[in-house]
Order: structure tokens, then C-alpha cells, then sequence
């Protein structure tokens, strides 16, 4: 690392004009740059269109519902199963401790804090992410963007500032949507082995719950549908090399977002604790 | 070339499109380096060039897909290439672009693809007029028929024309063709350039054709230019070029 430092150096101070970012040792770190600078300066450019008119009041009904309605049974599947495991994993525990009455509790604290925010928006980068991503992609290569375009029509604001504008606003419905399915899967996997009944679990389960669990859970959740949108839209929008680069395109939207996704929850979590929110 | 002496009193004085040393490179390769043509109102002037010559920048510089390194640009008088985003938006509705690949919007059927430019720069609410508009840019292309057909469900001819009507239903005064009949078999690239000559006949619309296709230069020009290395090479109508003494005229000629 040392040697490659000192490498650089000697080429960008004997050769100042002729600098090759191809050639260069940290090329990793100018396509980072690269690639933050397009991001933001098309998060910029996005701000710039949402305020503008005309607004796209159809197209964006149309994406929420096609957003909204084609994740439901994904993310219903996946958090029934994520309440059911969670309760089952956690039960001997509990009953360990002798604190079986607050496995409900705990598995709603668990799922409304973290677990469902984060996993539902892990599945929406895979599911939404990748489709906006390859749609985008797939009109940008085969010029009809270009064609929205030279016929009048803002392609960032038509199909850009919509889907964000979807992702950012169904994300959260889809989160509070996977955490009561969540806690219905929960309630089967008590039941499996014991009774209780649906009132006594939602008492139990809701007992420990407080205001401050759901507000900086759910305004994070906008920022992970922001996050998605975005991200899926600019990969897609800038997609070039044909098929190759749809693929790419689609593929990247979802590690990149499923990455922000990540990095946004660790931030979220640092500042409820600096606010000290939790206490 | 019958198609020459027939439409040549459509066509005025008048300049639409003037554009002046323009220069357009991608990173170090320099696509276009003086490039300086007129197309007259009513024309169609063909652009001819062997394929990654940079015809097909030349158009899309002109819609300004593409911003030019250098030169100007004019179309009816309006400089494009300093044009604010809302003057350029009313400009491009004047002009119609055919795109090589046809760029129909694939989640959309025939009709809305068809809709889609009407309803967003015409302001016309009234669905009977909308109604009677489709059925008349689908008829002058000889596809009424598929009207509620996916656009995977059309064949490249197909594609081509209903790529026509899209463009045709904002009654654009000028026409950019890339490469129209890329792609398609004689008949049909027949039946394409005989369509494009048909719509400059009853629109009277003034047109680029870039293409690579001497048989559709041949039916569709009523003047050419042939680009080679970023800079026009050979002017004139199909027989003059045809009879010319230049080595690389002759060269694309040397096939028909």
C-alpha cells in the first residue's frame, strides 16, 4: 500500500496533465467519487423537477399501485414467516428466564425497531429496486426515453420523480403492512405449543410499545423508500451497453441500495441514541 | 428518379433547418469536425455514410439529444444549442424523430403509444377527436388493424410504420429519419421509403434521411450528402453523386 502511494505520487507530480485514471492504483476510489457525484448531482436534479409543473398525478397513482399491489404477497410470505421464526427462536429463551409473557412484547419491539423496517426494505431493493432498474434500463437502450424526449415530454420528470415519489411513500405502508403480519405469524407460532388468546397476545404484545418505537422507525422507513427509488431510477436512467448493461443496471440498484439501506438504519440507530429517543 | 422532378415544387427557398460548423467528439474521437449543411422547406435532403461515421450524432445534435462541441444550429431561425429547456420542449414538438430501433413504448399498446405525445402536447381532452386523430395516423401507414396490439406483438415493418403514425400524429413540420429502413427486407425497405415520400407529398414536411441504404436514397432524396471522416465529402442529387469522379462517391455507388 505504501509502495502504491508513493507511485501515485511520482506519476501525478511527473506527469500532472497526463493522469490515466485506468492506470491508477486507486481507480476503485475514482469510480466511488464517480459515481457519488452522478448520484447526487441526479438527486439534485430530481428536487429540481418535483417542484416543477406539470405534476404527474396519474403516473404516480399508477406506480404506487403497481409498486404497492406486486410486493404485497412477497412481503406478506416473508413476514409471517420472519414473526413465526423469531417467536419459535426465542421462545426457549424466555421460558429459560421464566419470561414467557414477554415474548410478545419482545418480538413487537424487535419487528416494529428493526427487523421489519430493514427486511421489508431488503426485500422491496430486490423486488423494486431491480425492476425500476432494468425498466429504465431496458427504455434508456432501446432509445425510448430518447423518444419521450425529443416528443416533449420531461423523461425525469415522467418516470423518475414518479417511481421515487412511489418507492418513498408505499415503502413505509409496506413496512406497517409486513409488521402486522408479522405479529399475526408471531401469535400462530405461540399457539403452536400453548393457548393464547388473540386479545391477551395483542395486549402483550402492544403493553411494551411506545410512540417512540414506531415514529423514528417509520421516518426512517421513507428514507429507505427514497433510497430505492433513487438509486434503482439513476442506475436504470444512465444504463448503456445494451442488454449487458440493463442487467448491470438492475443488478447494481440492488446491492447498492440494499448497502444505503444498511448504512441508513446504523445512522438512524446512532441518532435515536444521540436524541436519546429509546430512554 | 422520378420522385426528384415530382416533388421538387413542394419545396421553397426557404431554409428550416441551417446548421454550421459543428464539431461533436466523444472523449478523444472526434465524430464531427466541420460539418455545415441546409435543408429547405419541403426537402428531404439523405444523409449517406458508412455505419459509426457519425450520422445518426448529426440528427440527434439537431433535437439536441446530443449537445455539439461547437458550431450552430438553427431550426426555423432558433438557435438550438443555447435554447432554454421550455423553448426547446415547444421546438421539438415540431419535429418528428424516427428512431432506428423504432423506440415504441413497450408497456404500452399501439394505440396509447400513439396517444401518449398527443395527449401531453396537444391539450386536446376530447377522446372522440383523439379517437378519430389515432384512426387517421394509423391509417395513412396501413395498420388500423393494430390498434390494441403490444408492440412484441409486431413485426419490424410493422414496428416502422406504427414508429411513422406516432411521429405523423403531432403533424410535425420536419421529419428526422434514422436509419429507416435498417434491418428489413427489400420489400419492405421498399415500402418504407415510399411511405417517407408519400408523407413529404401530403405534409409537406421538410426531412433528414440518414441511412446507409443507397435504394432508399434513391427513392426518398431530393439531395445528398455523403459523410465521411466528420466532414461532408459530395453534394448533389442521387444521379450527380452516381456519376461523380470521386474515388470515395464512387465507392458507395460502386455496389448498387
Amino acid at each position: 500500500m505504501k509502495l502504491n502511494i508513493i507511485n501515485i505520487f511520482r506519476k501525478t507530480k511527473s506527469h500532472p496533465i497526463e493522469y490515466d485514471p485506468s492506470k491508477d492504483d486507486f481507480r476503485w476510489l475514482h469510480d466511488f467519487l464517480t459515481e457519488l457525484g452522478g448520484l447526487s448531482r441526479f438527486t439534485i436534479q430530481f428536487f429540481r423537477e418535483l417542484f416543477r409543473q406539470p405534476y404527474e398525478h396519474k403516473e404516480l397513482v399508477r406506480q404506487s399501485y403497481k409498486i404497492g399491489l406486486s410486493t404485497l404477497p412477497l412481503i406478506g410470505i416473508t413476514a409471517f414467516i420472519m414473526g413465526l421464526v423469531l417467536t419459535l427462536q426465542s421462545k426457549p429463551i424466555m421460558t429459560e428466564f421464566g419470561a414467557e409473557s414477554w415474548l410478545p412484547g419482545m418480538v413487537a419491539v424487535s419487528i416494529v425497531r428493526e427487523i421489519g423496517p430493514v427486511i421489508t426494505a431488503l426485500i422491496c431493493a430486490g423486488k423494486i429496486g431491480s425492476g425500476i432498474g432494468a425498466e429504465l434500463g431496458s427504455m434508456r437502450v432501446t432509445e425510448q426515453i430518447d423518444a419521450m424526449e425529443v416528443s416533449g415530454t420531461n423523461p425525469m420528470k415522467y418516470l423518475v420523480v414518479t417511481r421515487v415519489l412511489a418507492t418513498t411513500f408505499m415503502i413505509p405502508i409496506l413496512v406497517l403492512y409486513a409488521d402486522l403480519i408479522s405479529f399475526y405469524g408471531s401469535y400462530i407460532a405461540v399457539n403452536l405449543q400453548d393457548f393464547v388468546s388473540l386479545p391477551l397476545f395483542v395486549n402483550l404484545a402492544f403493553d411494551p410499545l411506545h410512540y417512540y418505537d414506531l415514529i423514528p422507525a417509520t421516518i426512517k422507513t421513507f428514507f429507505f423508500g427514497f433510497a430505492i427509488g433513487i438509486i434503482g431510477c439513476y442506475k436504470g436512467y444512465y444504463s448503456e451497453n445494451g442488454t449487458e448493461g440493463v442487467g448491470k443496471a438492475a443488478n447494481s440498484a440492488v446491492v447498492i441500495s440494499s448497502l444505503v439501506i444498511f448504512i441508513m438504519d446504523l445512522i438512524a440507530v446512532q441518532l435515536a441514541e444521540l436524541f436519546n429517543i429509546f430512554n | 428518379m422520378g420522385t426528384e422532378e415530382n416533388i421538387s415544387s413542394f419545396y421553397n427557398n426557404e431554409n428550416v433547418i441551417e446548421i454550421s460548423h459543428l464539431k461533436k467528439s466523444f472523449d478523444t474521437n472526434l465524430v464531427l469536425k466541420d460539418i455545415s449543411m441546409t435543408v429547405k422547406k419541403g426537402e428531404n435532403v439523405v444523409v449517406l455514410g458508412k455505419s459509426g461515421i457519425g450520422k445518426s450524432v448529426l440528427i440527434k445534435c439537431i433535437v439536441r439529444l446530443i449537445q455539439p462541441d461547437e458550431g450552430s444550429i438553427k431550426v426555423f431561425g432558433e438557435e438550438v444549442t443555447t435554447m432554454k429547456p421550455n423553448e426547446l420542449n415547444e421546438l421539438r414538438t415540431k419535429i418528428g424523430f424516427i428512431f432506428q430501433g423504432n423506440a415504441l413504448y413497450d408497456s404500452m399498446t399501439v394505440r396509447e403509444n400513439l396517444e401518449f405525445p398527443l395527449r401531453r402536447n396537444k391539450v386536446i381532452k376530447d377522446p372522440k377527436l383523439i379517437d378519430e386523430l389515432i384512426h387517421e395516423a394509423l391509417e395513412n401507414v396501413g395498420l388500423l388493424d393494430t390498434m390494441d396490439k403490444m408492440p412484441a406483438e409486431l413485426s419490424g415493418g410493422m414496428k416502422k410504420r406504427i414508429g411513422l403514425a406516432r411521429t405523423l400524429i403531432l403533424r410535425p413540420e420536419i421529419i428526422l429519419y434514422d436509419e429507416p429502413t435498417t434491418g428489413l427486407d427489400p420489400l419492405t425497405s421498399r415500402e418504407i421509403s415510399n411511405l417517407i415520400v408519400e408523407i413529404q407529398t401530403k405534409y409537406k414536411a421538410s426531412s433528414i434521411v440518414i441511412t446507409h441504404d443507397l435504394n432508399c436514397a434513391k427513392i426518398t432524396s431530393n439531395r445528398m450528402l455523403i459523410l465521411q471522416d466528420g466532414v461532408f465529402i459530395a453534394k448533389g442529387t442521387f444521379n450527380e453523386l452516381k456519376n461523380s469522379e470521386n474515388d470515395w462517391v464512387k465507392s458507395y455507388f460502386k455496389i448498387e
